[in-house]
Order: C-alpha cells, then sequence, then structure tokens
C-alpha cells in the first residue's frame, strides 16, 4: 500500500503541476513578454505562424481573447464538475481505485483519443462502494484523494483532446486565428471562418494546405479532420492553411457534363439543362457504386529519381490510376497501376517547369499526406492544359473519396442556403461549433459573465502560452502526445520539451518587433486588460479594412445584423465555456449596431452588407 | 393462315350454319404418347370452355385439370379465353389442338451455375414466367431478370448431367399454379412485395417442407464455394466483343411464353440478371437475390465476361476467398442475411457498454496489451547489403520499439516506429518457412522501408495483425485483433494445402487458382498468387459476409465496361458490322476494328425510338434531330428493341412505388408490335 500511496502522490503532483499549466497558459497569452521558450509542457502545436507580424496582430486582436476564454473554460468546467460530483459523493467514502491506475494512464501514450475519454469517464463512474466501517477521518482522506484522482483524470481527458491553434491566411494576405480541436471537421473549421470573416459563405470556399518546398496546394475535403494532417508537419515547416474559394471544389456537382462527358465538344454542354445535370449526378453518384470519370489520355509522368517526363497513356478507373505500357492496348488486363488511391493525396502543382523541368505548369502530384519533401515516393505527373489537370484531380478525388464528396457538397449547399441571414447564420454557429468544452454546465455558465473566473486564472501565473512564434508550440498542458513517440512516463513536461527543442528560426520570430512590418505590433496588454474591455485593444483597422473590403464592401448598417448577438460570440462561449472578454468598440468602419453589445468581437458583429445575401440566395441555385 | 385454310382439303367441312355440328381433334397428353388423339363434335358456337369440359368428360379420367389449357399446334399459340368460341379464335375442323398442363417442369440454370428443375408457365408471356419463378425462389424484383436459352454444352461427360438433377423443385405446390385472372393481381403485388413470405427459420416456407427442399435454399441463398480452375477452365469465355453478343442473341422474347418460342417440357434455360440496375436492393430481403447477383458477377469475373486490371482481379479473388469462408461456416438460420450484422452491431454495443461500466475493464485497459519478443529487422538501403539482425522489439499501441536486446528494454529504444496511416505488406511463403513484414513508414521525407522477419506463422500472424490494426490507428486490445489474428492465420493454411492435390474449396484450403480468371492461371503459379490476394485479402477480411458481397458488388458496377449489353448491329448507310453496347442510360456504339467507343446517346436526349417490323430496323431519334437507325445483324430486333424499353422501364421506377411493378407499362415499353 505504501508503494501504491507514493505512487499516486507522485501522480497528483504531476497532475497539479498539468493543472498549473492550464492556468498558466491560460492568462498569459495575451502577453506579448519575449516568449523565449515556450511552455514547458508542450504538446499540442500552433501552426501557421512563419509571419510573424500578422501572427502579432492575431494574438491581440479578440480571437486570443475568445481562445484564452476557451482553455479557461476547459479548465473551470472541470473543476466545476468536479464539484458537483464531489457534492453527490459525499457520504460516501471511496477506497479510491488507485492502484494501478496513475502511473499506467499517465504513460500511455498513443492511444486514440476516443478511447482515452471513454476510459477517463470510467474511472469517474467506477468508485466502489464506501466501507462504511472506516473511522471518518480516514474516511475523509479517502474521500480527498479520490477527488483529487477524479479531477486529475477530468483534465487528462480534456487534455487528451488535441487542440491546434491554426494561423489561417485568408486571400487578401490578413490572417484569422483559431483554435481546432481533432474532433472538429475541415467543415465545422470552414464554418468557424465564417463566423470570422465577412466571406459571402458560398460552397467554393476550402481550407487549404500549401506546401512550398512541394510548391503543392491541396484543399482538405470537408468531411476531413483538419489536425490530423496538420500534426503530420514537420516543427520547422513553412507549410500553410489558407482559406479561400477554389473554384475547381465543387464544379463537378455544378456542372457534371464537364466532368463525366468531357470528350464531348464543351460548347455542346454549356447549356445542359439542370435537370440533365441533376440526372447525371444521381446516375454518378447514387448507385450502388459511384461511377469515376472515364478520364484517359496522354499525359507526362515523371521518371523515378530521374529528370525526364516520359508520355503516358493513363486511365482512371475506381480502383487506381493506370497507364498502358507502350505497345500493350488499352485492355483493361494489360493496364499496369501506377497508384491506387488509399493511401494518397492528390495535390495541385506550382511552377513545376522551373523546378523540376516539366513539359508545363500544370501538374499534379499524388503523395502520402505525410511526405513533406521530394521523395521516390511521390508521384509526379504533368498535362497539357489546366482543364485537363482539373478534370484529373476531380477525377482522383472522385474515386478516392466516392459518395462523399457529393454528402459534403450537398452540406456545404445547406449551409450557403442556411447563412443567407444572420439569424440562421448564428444559431447554426452555436449549434455546430463543435466544444472542447466537456460540461454542459461551462457551457450553460458562459454566456455570462464569469470575469472572475479569467481573473483567477489569469492571476495565477503567466508563463506559457507564448504568442505563436514561427512554426509550432503548444497550447493546453499535455498527455503524452499519441501523434509522436512518447517518452517515458515520468513528468512529461520535462520530457517533452526535449522532444521538441525549440525551433531554429524561433528567437526571431518572436515577439522583439520584427524587422520589416507594415503594422507596429500594438503595445502588450497586461493581463488584466481582459477585464477592462476598452482598454484593451481596438482591433487593428488594417486587418479589419482589408478583410471586409476585400470579401465585401463595408457594410452599412443592417437592420437584420443588429438583432441576433455577434454569432462570433456564441460561437466562442459555447466553444470554450467562459466568456470572452468584451472587447472594444469596433472601429471606424464597424457599423453603430455593434457596438451596443460589447461581447464578441468587432468583426463579428459587424453586420453584412445587404449586397452580400445576393451572392448566398444566388449560390444554392448555381449549384 | 386465313388463306391457307380456305384452301385447305377439309375445307369442305367448314359449318355454313353456327349450328352445324363437326369434329375436332384434341391429343389428350395425360393419355399417353400413344393414345389416339380424341374427337369430340362441336359446333363453332361452342366456347373454349365447353370444349374443355367435353374433353374431360370424354377422356373419364379423373384428375385435376385446372393447370390445363389448349394449344393449337400448327398455329403455335394457346387458347387461352375460355369465353371464346371457337369460331372467334378461328378454330376450324383442320386444327390440331393438345390438351396440355400450362405448367411444366423446366431445367433452370442459376446465375450461381446450379440447374434446378422446377415448374414453370410455358402459357403466359415470358415475362410473367419470369416472375412466376422468381416469386418461388424468393427474388425480388424479378423484372431485372430473364430467360435465355443456354449455350450449347460440348456433351463429352455424361457425369455431369447427373449432377444436375441435384436440385428439385417440382413438387413444391405452385401458389402460382393457376394463373388466373383474379390471381394475377395479387401475384403481381407479392413479387415486389417485401413482406408477403412467411418466414419459417429465415426461408420461405415452402421450402420449408422437407430437407430437399431446404438444401435447394441453401443452395440458393448462400454462395457456392469456389469452382475447381479445370472447371472454370474449360467453360466457354468470350474472347472478343463479337464473342459477347453471341449471349445476347439467345434471350426470350419476353412478350411470347415459352410454348409458342419452342421450349418444351424439361427443357434447359438459364435464369440470369438481364438489366444491370438493380433496384432496392436490401440484405434483409433479398438474400436470394444478392446470392444470385454475387454469383453472377463473381462468374462473368472468372469468365472474363467482363474486364479488368489485375489490381482489380486480385481483390476480387480476396472478396471471393473471404465470402466463400464466411458461407461455409453459416447455417441456414445465419443465412437471413442481415443477421450477422445486427449481431456484430450488438455485440460491439456490448463490448462498449461493458467497457463503460466495468471498472476492471478499465484497468486492463490501462495496461495495455503489448507483443514483445524477437524479430529480425532489414532496412533495405542502396548499396549495403547488411542483412537481418535481431531485435528485441516491443509493440505497444501504435508502434514498434525495438532495443538491441530484451535486458535493455527499459531503457531508450533504439528506434521508435509509429505505423498509423503506414502501409503493410506481406512477404510470405511458407513452404520457404518465410513470413515478413514489409511496412512503409511515412514520413516527411518520403517512405521508410523496413521489413520485420517472424520465426513462424504464429508469430507473424500475431504481429502482422497488431501491424495492420496499428496502420488503422487502431490498437492491440481493439476488439478486432483476435480475430485479425485468426484470419491470417487461415489463409497462411491456406497456402501451406496449395501443394496438396487441387481441390475446390474445403474448410481450410482453397486453390488460388480458383479465385482468378484462367489468364491469370496462366500468368502465375498459385504459390505466386497467394501472397498477392493475401494483400488485398488484408483490407477486406473484417468485412462481414453481406458486406463482403455488397463490396464484391460494388466494385464490379464501378467496372468501365460494366452494364454493357453488346450487339452486333450495321448502321444505316455503313457498310460493316459494328457492335452496339446499349447500358442503363446510354447508347454506345463501338468500332470494331479499333474495338474504341465512336459515339455515345444518352436516353435521355431521346426523344422516340421504333422499330420497323418488315425490315427489322430500329430507328431513334435525339434531340437536336439526330436520328441513328441500324439493323441487327445476329440477335432478333426485338431483344435489342426490349433491352431498351426495359432499360427505360427500369428507370421509371421510383423508390416509393418499390412494391408494385407496372407489368403493363413494361410491356408498352417493351412488346413492339406484340404489344398491341
Amino acid at each position: 500500500m505504501d508503494d501504491i500511496d507514493a505512487m499516486f502522490s507522485d501522480m497528483l503532483q504531476e497532475m497539479d503541476l498539468l493543472t498549473q499549466s492550464l492556468g498558466e497558459e491560460a492568462e498569459s497569452a495575451p502577453l506579448p513578454k519575449p516568449p523565449t521558450i515556450p511552455g514547458p509542457q508542450e504538446m499540442n502545436f500552433s501552426v501557421g505562424f512563419t509571419d510573424f507580424n500578422a501572427s502579432l496582430h492575431d494574438l491581440e486582436d479578440n480571437d486570443l481573447d475568445a481562445l484564452m476564454a476557451d482553455l479557461v473554460a476547459d479548465i473551470s468546467a472541470t473543476e466545476e464538475k468536479f464539484a458537483t460530483e464531489k457534492d453527490t459523493l459525499k457520504g460516501s467514502a471511496p477506497v479510491a481505485p488507485i492502484p494501478s491506475q496513475p502511473p499506467s494512464n499517465l504513460s500511455f501514450p498513443g492511444s486514440s483519443s476516443t478511447l482515452r475519454q471513454a476510459t477517463s469517464s470510467n474511472s469517474i463512474a467506477a468508485t466502489p462502494p464506501p466501507p462504511t466501517s472506516k473511522p471518518s477521518k480516514e474516511e475523509l482522506e479517502e474521500q480527498i484523494k479520490a477527488d483529487k484522482i477524479k479531477l486529475a483524470l477530468e483534465k487528462l481527458k480534456e487534455a487528451k483532446v488535441k487542440k491546434l491553434v491554426v494561423k489561417v491566411e485568408i486571400m487578401d494576405g490578413s490572417s484569422k486565428t483559431l483554435m481546432v480541436d481533432e474532433r472538429q471537421t475541415v467543415r465545422d473549421v470552414i464554418d468557424n471562418l465564417f463566423e470570422k470573416t465577412h466571406c459571402d459563405c458560398n460552397v467554393d470556399w476550402s481550407v487549404c494546405e500549401t506546401n512550398p518546398d512541394l510548391q503543392t496546394e491541396r484543399g482538405f475535403e470537408d468531411h476531413e479532420n483538419l489536425v490530423e494532417p496538420l500534426s503530420t508537419w514537420t516543427r520547422d515547416t513553412e507549410n500553410k492553411v489558407l482559406f479561400h474559394e477554389k473554384k475547381d471544389k465543387y464544379e463537378v456537382f455544378r456542372n457534371p457534363q464537364n466532368f463525366y462527358m468531357w470528350k464531348k465538344d464543351k460548347k455542346s454542354l454549356k447549356d445542359m439543362k439542370e435537370k440533365d445535370k441533376e440526372q447525371l449526378l444521381e446516375e454518378n453518384f447514387c448507385g450502388a457504386s459511384v461511377i469515376v470519370p472515364d478520364l484517359e489520355g496522354i499525359l507526362y509522368l515523371k521518371e523515378d529519381g530521374k529528370k525526364s517526363w516520359k508520355q503516358r497513356y493513363f486511365l482512371l478507373r475506381a480502383s487506381g490510376l493506370y497507364y498502358s505500357p507502350k505497345g500493350k492496348t488499352k485492355a483493361s488486363r494489360d493496364l499496369v497501376c501506377l497508384v491506387q488511391f488509399d493511401n494518397v493525396n492528390v495535390y495541385y502543382c506550382k511552377e513545376y517547369r522551373i523546378k523540376y523541368k516539366a513539359p508545363t505548369d500544370h501538374c499534379f502530384i499524388l503523395k502520402h499526406s505525410q511526405i513533406q519533401k521530394e521523395s521516390q515516393y511521390i508521384r509526379y505527373l504533368c498535362c497539357d492544359d489546366e482543364w485537363t489537370m482539373t478534370l484529373w484531380v476531380t477525377g482522383i478525388r472522385i474515386a478516392k473519396y466516392g459518395k462523399q464528396l457529393y454528402d459534403n457538397y450537398k452540406a456545404a449547399v445547406r449551409k450557403a442556403a442556411g447563412s443567407a441571414t444572420w439569424a440562421s447564420r448564428s444559431i447554426q454557429a452555436s449549434s455546430s461549433a463543435s466544444t472542447p468544452s466537456p460540461t454542459p454546465k461551462a457551457r450553460a455558465a458562459n454566456g455570462h459573465a464569469p470575469q472572475p473566473a479569467v481573473e483567477t486564472k489569469g492571476s495565477s501565473n503567466q508563463t506559457s502560452f507564448p504568442p505563436p512564434p514561427a512554426s509550432m508550440e503548444t497550447l493546453p498542458p499535455p498527455p503524452p502526445d499519441p501523434m509522436l513517440p512518447p517518452p517515458p512516463p515520468a513528468p512529461p513536461s520535462t520530457n517533452k520539451v526535449n522532444q521538441f527543442p525549440p525551433p531554429p528560426q524561433f528567437p526571431q520570430s518572436s515577439f522583439p518587433p520584427p524587422p520589416m512590418d507594415d503594422l507596429p505590433p500594438p503595445p502588450p496588454p497586461p493581463p488584466e486588460d481582459s477585464e477592462l474591455p476598452p482598454d484593451f485593444l481596438p482591433p487593428p483597422p488594417p486587418i479589419f479594412s482589408s478583410c471586409g473590403g476585400e470579401a465585401l464592401p463595408p457594410p452599412p448598417p443592417d437592420p437584420i445584423a443588429s438583432l441576433p448577438p455577434p454569432p462570433a460570440l456564441q460561437n466562442f462561449a459555447s466553444a470554450g465555456g467562459a466568456p470572452p472578454p468584451p472587447p472594444p468598440p469596433p472601429p471606424p468602419p464597424a457599423p453603430a449596431p455593434a457596438a451596443s453589445k460589447p461581447a464578441g468581437s468587432v468583426r463579428k458583429v459587424a453586420p453584412p452588407p445587404p449586397k452580400r445575401t445576393t451572392p448566398q440566395l444566388a449560390a444554392p441555385s448555381v449549384g | 393462315y386465313s388463306e391457307l385454310s380456305h384452301t385447305h382439303p377439309h375445307d369442305q367441312y367448314k359449318p355454313t350454319h353456327p349450328c352445324t355440328a363437326w369434329d375436332l381433334t384434341v391429343t389428350v397428353e395425360d393419355l399417353g404418347p400413344d393414345a389416339p388423339p380424341i374427337q369430340i363434335s362441336v359446333t363453332s358456337e361452342l366456347h373454349i370452355g365447353g370444349v374443355i369440359l367435353k374433353l374431360v368428360e370424354k377422356t373419364n379420367l379423373k384428375k385435376d385439370w385446372s393447370d390445363h389449357a389448349l394449344w393449337w399446334e400448327q398455329k403455335q399459340q394457346w387458347l387461352l379465353r375460355t369465353g371464346w368460341t371457337l369460331d372467334k379464335c378461328g378454330v376450324h375442323a383442320d386444327a390440331r389442338l393438345v390438351f396440355t398442363p400450362q405448367h411444366k417442369p423446366l431445367r433452370l440454370g442459376l446465375p450461381n451455375g446450379v440447374t434446378l428443375k422446377m415448374r414453370a408457365c410455358f402459357s403466359s408471356s415470358a415475362f410473367r414466367t419470369v416472375m412466376g419463378i422468381c416469386r418461388v425462389l424468393n427474388l425480388r424484383h424479378p423484372e431485372e431478370l430473364s430467360l435465355l436459352r443456354p449455350v450449347e454444352e460440348k456433351k463429352k461427360k455424361k457425369d455431369k448431367d447427373s449432377s444436375e438433377e441435384l436440385y428439385d423443385l417440382t413438387d413444391v405446390p405452385l401458389t402460382a399454379g393457376a394463373l388466373n385472372n383474379t390471381s394475377k393481381k395479387l401475384l403481381i403485388h407479392c413479387c415486389s412485395a417485401r413482406s408477403h413470405w412467411t418466414l419459417y427459420d429465415g426461408m420461405p416456407a415452402h421450402f420449408a417442407d422437407s430437407p430437399k427442399t431446404e438444401a435447394v435454399y441453401k443452395m440458393l441463398s448462400v454462395s457456392l464455394p469456389s469452382p475447381a480452375p479445370e472447371a472454370i477452365a474449360k467453360l466457354y469465355r468470350p474472347a472478343s466483343v463479337v464473342d459477347k453478343t453471341h449471349i445476347h442473341t439467345r434471350w426470350l422474347n419476353s412478350s411470347r411464353s415459352l410454348m409458342q418460342q419452342g421450349i418444351r417440357e424439361n427443357d434447359k434455360l438459364w435464369l440470369r440478371f438481364k438489366y444491370y440496375t438493380f433496384h432496392d436492393m436490401d440484405p434483409k430481403y433479398d438474400a436470394v437475390r444478392l446470392t444470385q447477383l454475387y454469383e453472377q458477377a463473381r462468374w462473368a469475373i472468372l469468365l472474363e465476361d467482363i474486364d479488368c486490371t489485375e489490381e482489380e482481379m486480385m481483390l476480387f479473388g480476396a472478396l471471393q476467398y473471404h465470402i466463400g469462408k464466411l458461407s461455409l461456416s453459416q447455417d441456414m438460420v445465419s443465412s437471413c442475411q442481415g443477421m450477422d450484422d445486427l449481431e456484430s452491431a450488438l455485440k460491439s454495443l456490448e463490448v462498449k457498454m461493458v467497457g463503460d461500466s466495468n471498472s476492471t475493464d478499465m484497468l486492463e485497459n490501462m495496461t495495455a496489451p503489448e507483443l514483445n519478443d524477437y524479430l529480425k529487422i532489414f532496412r533495405p538501403k542502396r548499396l549495403t547489403l547488411k542483412g537481418y539482425k535481431q531485435y528485441w522489439c516491443k509493440f505497444q499501441d501504435t508502434s514498434i520499439s525495438y532495443y538491441k536486446s530484451s535486458e535493455d528494454r527499459y531503457g531508450e529504444p533504439i528506434q521508435q516506429l509509429n505505423l498509423k496511416g503506414c502501409e503493410v505488406a506481406p512477404d510470405v511463403s511458407v513452404a520457404g518457412q518465410k513470413f515478413c513484414i514489409r511496412l512503409l513508414i511515412p514520413a516527411p521525407e518520403g517512405m521508410n522501408e523496413i521489413y520485420l522477419r517472424c520465426e513462424n506463422e504464429k508469430q507473424y500472424s500475431q504481429w502482422m495483425a497488431a501491424c495492420k490494426l496499428a496502420s488503422k490507428g487502431l490498437m492491440l486490445l481493439d476488439s478486432s485483433y483476435q480475430n485479425e489474428v485468426k484470419n491470417i492465420q487461415t489463409f497462411l493454411a491456406m497456402q501451406r494445402s496449395n501443394s496438396a492435390a487441387p481441390a475446390a474449396q474445403t474448410d481450410e484450403s482453397i486453390n488460388t487458382h480458383s479465385l482468378v480468371s484462367p489468364r491469370y492461371h496462366k500468368k502465375y503459379k498459385p504459390k505466386q498468387l497467394t501472397p498477392r490476394i493475401l494483400e488485398a485479402y488484408q483490407n477486406v477480411a473484417q468485412l462481414s459476409l453481406t458486406s463482403a458481397i455488397l463490396k464484391f458488388l460494388q466494385i464490379w458496377q464501378a467496372l468501365p465496361d460494366f452494364g454493357i449489353s453488346y450487339f452486333m448491329v450495321r448502321f444505316k448507310g455503313s457498310r460493316k458490322d459494328e457492335v452496339l453496347g446499349i447500358t442503363n442510360n446510354r447508347l454506345i456504339r463501338i468500332d470494331l476494328g479499333i474495338g474504341d467507343v465512336v459515339k455515345t446517346w444518352r436516353y435521355n436526349n431521346m426523344r422516340q425510338w421504333n422499330v420497323n417490323w418488315d425490315i427489322r430496323q430500329v430507328a431513334i431519334e435525339f434531340d437536336g434531330n439526330i436520328n441513328i437507325a441500324f439493323t441487327c445483324v445476329n440477335a432478333d430486333c426485338k431483344v435489342v428493341h426490349e433491352y431498351i424499353g426495359g432499360y427505360i422501364f427500369m428507370s421509371t421506377r421510383s423508390r416509393q412505388q418499390s412494391d408494385t411493378l407496372n407489368e403493363e407499362l413494361f410491356h408498352k415499353l417493351t412488346g413492339g408490335h406484340e404489344a398491341l
């Protein structure tokens, strides 16, 4: 029993560490203190902060507050939950199920989050019946112990949900920062981004990844998880996440004839009746199996390990990409399989004429998503023109994802139609935003004003959550990372640091203002600022105007817009649990209504210009 | 014919007055082949019912005559309207009538290759006959099937004929028996309704009468073991598109009865899915339909009736193996498909519940299962000839860590490999006692290739299963782990038995040549084939029987050439034969010389199509004033007409009214001049 006790107290200490770090991170984030070293307990990363300046802005923006609120909410929710459970358990003095749990639990790396959650919730439910004979003092101690375990497990559980702070670049050069947890699909993220930007929410908006090494770009499919692919990026990556419109994302569903009847003269297909298009979709996507466009033709294939490109006659089949070897027929039996799609994704490439001496710049590659650099395992293909490339890439996507793609499209159309008004938007936002917060209670609380929660957390300390510098670092405290080789069980925090040495460019990108800025970093607000909205940063106008100005003209006050509470706030509230610090009055272009409520960031409140409704309504009918 | 009858020598007997009596000659089959025809005295005003009454009285035979009807030999037609007078039917004294049952035994070649003897209606349209057959066989949506004359078999072996007669359903009382007008509606309804069969032990009641009929049902609803490679090789395989047109010359005319088309008692016909649009497939109700469709698809692939790539063939092979294995272990009760899915769903639910409430289970979870063993590891690198080196390996969660020896296992591993997202391939030879696992682990720089060499089958199956799960992000404690281990072991056993004489699939052994078409018999030895199929098998081994069948059908339907029925035609204005492909949504013109698609026309651009029955020409008009016309070279143009009309009929079926079959519309669309 002594052993066990010792182990247990060990574990508790660790737990405390974890808890502390949570608090630390939560409050110190806006603090622009030189982030020389990321907090010791690093585990989850932020992504996309290579452009230091933009990230700085973002960090001081309300987004960050919301992020903080999110984090804090996690903690407070956990504690609340724990508190309520404590109440219910009162009187019973459970013999805590200490023995084997703590050490093994901590050392459990690489577990899938779902499983983990199940486990931790088990432990809460599984308190054995109380041995009533025990003296009350002992009872009490046991009780405390058990409670602590529960708290610890709850936190572990929360911590197990992997979260990334992702910087998303928007077309106009501005960027948004948001927290994505591993349960969220790309669709959820897009919805989030709709909240944060003033784009027209049409179905073409996509979240894309770019890889400057390979000069590739790929739009994530709506059903994909965002965290998983981003987690496999290397630490020093210069990959970026973009949010922009991609016309080819769902083009196949708007004009299926161009893909499924590609052999025909394009002009003759131009005015195909909607009914016929629908039937094409029905035939190809709604049967027992999805029919892949019968693409075939000459493409250039970069030869293994060589610089030369060879013409080959390629055929697309549901089972993979094939070519017919020289001197053979096109008969199925003679085809050679270049690649099957189970393990690879398809990426558009840029400027391969220069990089790889490709015959044209219309290239695409097929590779395992984890491969980030040039490799013999990448298949490089080159097409004569852009349309051919779109055809093949779309065809491959259909072969790979099948009906899912069509479902994504239909969901996107529904969303786009639904977001035509602010009202429906905010409802959707609150329902669809996936929330890392574990308890319903926390959610309930956050709508009101538990500022104190922020405060208490905030004042406790301020080390971690450094403003995201270049590359990645972590947010919430760490259980062993499932994605990475786990360290030995012992203090996970320190080990983690060992595993992820700060990236080389870390220092330069950290807070000392970078040389080439267009925007001076706003003054670092003290932690208390979160309490004093007015003082706290007015969101830098440049970003706002550029963002708003690009997607839509500065909006005149819109009656509809002023009605519902700003969606963004709601989103964060539901996501986090604690209230976001009230934002300041909006910058110039923001219309009056926004100011009426002190919550939510200015950008979100900005009402949609009347103009916006038109494209939105139009979008579905076009599609 | 009317002119003929005027010049007929018996014309003198032609009654001038309706009341004049004359003799009608009728052969009654039930009196035996040697019995002389019966003469009855009739007037032209006597209706058919009266003729039958007189006839029955005269035979003095006491039996149930309700299924009998008059067949007019010379005119090749039935006299089924009992209310019509002889005059109205055009029957005169010169007519030779036969009094014969409408339902006769037929040897029915099923999609799975088995011949089943059963009674079928010889007097109604073939379409309705198929409906009756499907009703007995428990096949929904009979409109998708039809009958065709079999390819002549080379009569070499007589023993084959005897084995063909194993399955006999002729004793099953046909509810579809007397197909009169009142029961017709009911029948039509029943043929597509889902819930009319009283199930007994998971099968329709009429199969539960005897062990014999139970066996028939099992044959119908459970896929058969893989055929011996020799059996596949012996069967006819189309070698070209032209060959593929031949099969379509054999379809019966749906608008006419079997008797009218020269089919006689005990003749053999094939029952096949004719239209490749399978409406409302539901494993719960479609056990037989699904199985027979799978069988038809399987044979189409094995006999190279539909072309596929090598990769696809390996996957088909793996699925066949898997389906065969699961079918063997399946008994009658659970052959009620869908059961297995439900069961597994329940099981997993159970596991979840237990996992949620049981603390000991939780504790077990915390000490995660591991694999620990000495394995040999080899990392191929260019220009290195280093071989395998032995390490102490630990498989935990989704990672393999390896150490110099077991003593070092508490220290830092030499390396840790996270297998999530990696590719796992077997590299196995049972004969050579080689059990390697090839891992391709993705990394930012590319893929890391690593080989793990196991000592024996047992070790291999454990580690292989773990790798396979880990590649999908699952851990050892996943409930599917043990299953995976077992699957790998049985597959290895299969390879072991390959050296023995090739035989059809038994419990543990199978010749991989049974799973692929003869082309691959020539290309690969079973030994070479096994690893390829094993590789494909890894991805399907977890499927339930129903899911595996559905998957097979899905891949089949995704093949580019799926669902094309070929006809040799001569287009108007063209001087060479070409091939017309007919599918569920388009017509395809194929150049015979190159084998290339020249043009496609979609049905939804089709304005109308006509058949000129005199010159046997099909003319079709499409939107935009596009007109095509062609004659059929080797098939009756009624077949082509029926195919096009049939597909258009199939497309009119909607999900809502799936329970009623609009037979009238089918006839309108497919009947041609016979529909009028």
